[in-house]
This record gives structure tokens, sequence and C-alpha cells, in this order.
């Protein structure tokens, strides 16, 4: 019994070390390719249109424009870009429902729109985006 | 001689290994490396993220940079804004599932970055704006 097994074996037995090489090289091939890309980012969607009547009156806008410039107006009023956070925090003293919405002009830079739309949210001021309209500008 | 021989035989009948089992972790190890391989097409441009003091941590499939010289780039080709759906149409081909981000630079134009975000969602894709932390 045990000297058939043993015969059978040397006869069936098949070199495992090639194939075992390259399954090790595409294991490594996978590992060294598998990015666990990082990246972090926010969302600046805005919300979706709300279709539903509103019962109650429209919470008040603080409008932000930024021009071409890349100059920010917080009501039509001018500011810095630093200075828009106390400008809104000092209109929402008075009302504190208000909520901001960021219209910028295409030109206006990416930076600086995000540094606003980022200023918002850490504050807990909701916020929303929409681009100009050509009149506007 | 001769014993010497025969025990040399012994031995090697003792030492050899049975490979199946470690076989068998290597390949499961090799299937779960290839399944969860997502291969990420870098945009091929480096740009200066905006410093935002919010971020959640995001896993894109599908990453398009806006440079400030109004450039929008995809997996290391620059595009026009007219191409850039056809082109986004096809990542999303291959992978239905994706996720974007959007790498835009400090100085790149927002009508762009709205422009590619406006498009993103259309396509109804989930995207994120690229930031970095100080």
């Amino acid at each position: 019994m045990r000297k058939r097994r043993q015969r059978g074996g040397d006869q069936a037995e098949v070199n495992m070390t090639p194939m075992l090489d390259i399954v090790f090289i595409l294991l490594i091939f996978f590992i060294v390719t598998a990015t666990f890309l990082q990246e972090e980012g926010f969302d600046m969607t805005p919300p979706p249109p709300n279709d539903e009547p509103q019962n109650t009156e429209p919470n008040p806008v603080i409008l932000v424009q930024i021009d071409a410039e890349n100059r920010v107006f917080v009501n039509q009023r001018s500011t810095s870009e630093d200075r828009v956070l106390a400008a809104v925090q000092r209109i929402r003293a008075e009302a504190p429902q208000s909520a901001v919405l960021i219209e910028p002009n295409d030109e206006a830079l990416h930076g600086t729109v995000s540094t606003i739309w980022d200023d918002m949210r850490v504050n807990g001021i909701p916020v929303s985006i929409q681009r100009a309209t050509a009149e506007d500008s | 001689m001769a014993r010497r021989g025969s025990r040399v035989q012994v031995e090697e009948e003792d030492v050899e290994l049975n490979m199946t089992p470690m076989l068998d972790v290597v390949f499961i190890l090799l299937i779960f490396f290839i399944v969860t391989a997502v291969f990420v097409k870098e945009p091929g441009v480096e740009v200066v993220r905006p410093d935002i003091a919010l971020l959640d941590d995001e896993k894109p499939t599908i990453l398009v940079a806006v440079t400030d010289t109004d450039e929008i780039w995809i997996n290391r080709d620059p595009y026009e804004i007219t191409q850039v759906r056809r082109v986004l149409e096809q990542l999303l081909a291959e992978n239905p599932r994706a996720e974007a981000m959007i790498q835009g630079d400090e100085g790149a134009p927002i009508g762009t970055v709205l422009d590619v975000q406006e498009m993103l969602m259309e396509l109804e894709v989930p995207v994120t704006i690229s930031g970095r932390n100080n």
C-alpha cells in the first residue's frame, strides 16, 4: 500500500516552483499598484432644488458676491476676503435665520470661493452657491 | 559510503515541505488584490489646493484637475471644456460606480470648476472638491 502510493506520487508530482514564482510576482505587482489613494475633499454642490411649497417665510439671504477682479461684496457692500465672516456674523446677529448665498463671477478665483465656503461651514452658517447670471455682473 | 548515501535520501524525504496551504493563501491574497485594485488615473498636473478646515476622507476614482491657467486635465491629458463630457462618459463606462474629485487650483477660475461640477452632477456622479489642511 505504502509502496504503491509513494511510487504513484513520484510519477504524478508537478513541480510547483515556477508557478509559485509567477503567482508571487503577480501578488507583488498588485500589492504595489494598489494605491490606497488618500484624498481629502469637501462637498461644494448646491443643495437640490426644493419643489415643496414653503409654508413659512423664506429665510433672508445674505448675498456674498465675488466679481471678476476677485473683489468680495457682502450684501453689495465691499469687503475683503478675510472680513467676509465678520460681516456675515454681524448681519446674522440681527437675523439669525439668514443663510449665505455665494454668487461668484465665472472669473473669480476658486481659492477665494472655497475659503469663504469653508469659513461659513466651520461656523455652522448654512451656505449655498449659485453662479452669477450675466445681468448681475 | 553506501550507508551514508541512504541516510541523505531519508533526510531529503523528511525535509520536503507541503506547499499546498501556502499556495492557497497566496492565491486568496492575489485574488483580493486583483479585485480591490482600482486603477486611479492621475490628472498629471500638480495644483495648489485651497486651504480648507473641514475636510472628509474621500476615495475618488475619477480625478479632474483645473489649473490656474484654466486648463482641464484628466488622465495626463489637457482637454477643452467641450471635450470633457465625452472623456468623463468614457471613464464612467469603465467604472459606473465612480466617485469624482475636482482638484482645483487656488487661482483657477471658479466658472470652470463649477462647469465641471455641474457636468458630473448631470452624469449623477458624486463629486467633491479637493482641499488641503494646514
